[in-house]
């Protein structure tokens, strides 16, 4: 039950929060619960999968495959492998950090998952209606800044992660 | 649809996995299938908690009142509060465009409206504690101080560049 409790403190705090603010303003907290179900039901598919995906990888997958492929010693191919799949992944980063993690554990570069991260920042599906709102020329740059943004960031995270631990987390 | 879209691959991708493995060992695929039950079960807690959070602010917030406020400021100080807000701000970005839009039709600089986007993309403090827990304290401490760094740089840029 502590261990419960531990666990999941943050989550505990955030739904004290909205039953507060409940008796303020039930219409809006309502309002803000079906957000959250119908996000969730949108995202299902994807949460679900990357459950047992992260499952296969920790159990089945040899770490060896990882690391090859987007392993620290796999240099540029690995940092554009993650820079292209966070370009053009959909969804919120933050569904896919427990898959991170497992990566991380079996081998993935910590410079390839934050340059995965950052590059996150690219919405590409997206391009089309903020090129209709912002103009073209503010789009393009800002992608383009994100996108070297992306890939020092993945040097940097790397180098103050792994600079002074000597495993690469915790 | 980009969501279900995705969604469908990936479980495809899973299932395809996990039967391709199924005529080599059963019994490491059984340990997978138990740790996916137990990581699903997880992160389905923590993720409907950033959902509620983003869904709630997202009401208690409206377009007008988060531009009217970022309107306030300009020059570095804009530069800040528009990177400030974005890291609060969440959910999908496409709630975030029309409010850059409403801010640059009332004469907020590229540098605020360019903070204000990129932190809302790079940053998110609401999902932080989601990022502690599985990418650990240092990774997370690293990447969002970087984020904010080169939120500014990207801001001042864009000024310079547009």
């Amino acid at each position: 039950m502590r261990d419960i409790l531990r666990d999941y403190i943050v989550e505990i705090i955030i739904c004290s929060i909205a039953i507060i603010l409940m008796f303020f303003n039930p219409n809006k907290v309502i309002l803000g619960l079906t957000y959250a179900i119908n996000m969730y039901i949108s995202l299902f598919l994807m949460i679900f999968s990357i459950a047992f995906l992260s499952g296969f990888i920790s159990e089945v997958i040899p770490p060896n495959t990882i690391a090859r492929i987007i392993g620290r010693e796999s240099g540029w191919k690995g940092i554009l492998i993650g820079a292209t799949f966070g370009t053009f992944m959909v969804g919120p980063s933050y569904v896919f950090y427990p898959l991170f993690r497992n990566l991380i554990e079996k081998g993935a570069g910590i410079n390839v998952i934050a340059t995965t991260i950052g590059a996150w920042a690219i919405k590409v599906p997206w391009i089309p209606f903020a090129i209709a709102i912002m103009g073209w020329k503010f789009v393009l740059t800002f992608n383009l800044l994100i996108f070297a943004y992306a890939i020092v960031s993945g040097f940097v995270v790397d180098f103050f992660v792994r600079g002074k631990a000597k495993k690469p987390l915790k | 649809m980009q969501n279900l879209i995705t969604g469908l691959v990936m479980l495809f991708l899973t299932v395809g996995l996990y039967i391709v493995y199924l005529r080599r060992d059963r019994l490491k695929l059984k340990k997978a299938i138990e740790k996916g039950s137990k990581n699903f079960l997880q992160n389905s807690i923590r993720i409907f908690a950033v959902f509620i959070i983003i869904g709630v602010l997202q009401n208690f917030l409206s377009k007008e009142s988060v531009g009217n406020f970022l309107l306030k400021f300009s020059g570095i100080k804009g530069i800040l509060t528009g990177s400030i807000t974005g890291a609060i701000m969440m959910g999908p970005v496409a709630t975030g465009y029309p409010i850059s839009g409403y801010l640059l039709e009332n004469g907020a600089s590229i540098s605020l409206v360019s903070s204000f986007l990129a932190s809302w993309v790079m940053i998110g403090i609401i999902s932080i504690s989601l990022e502690i827990k599985n990418l650990g304290k240092r990774f997370t401490l690293a990447r969002n101080l970087f984020a904010f760094i080169s939120i500014i740089i990207i801001a001042l840029l864009m000024e310079a560049l547009l």
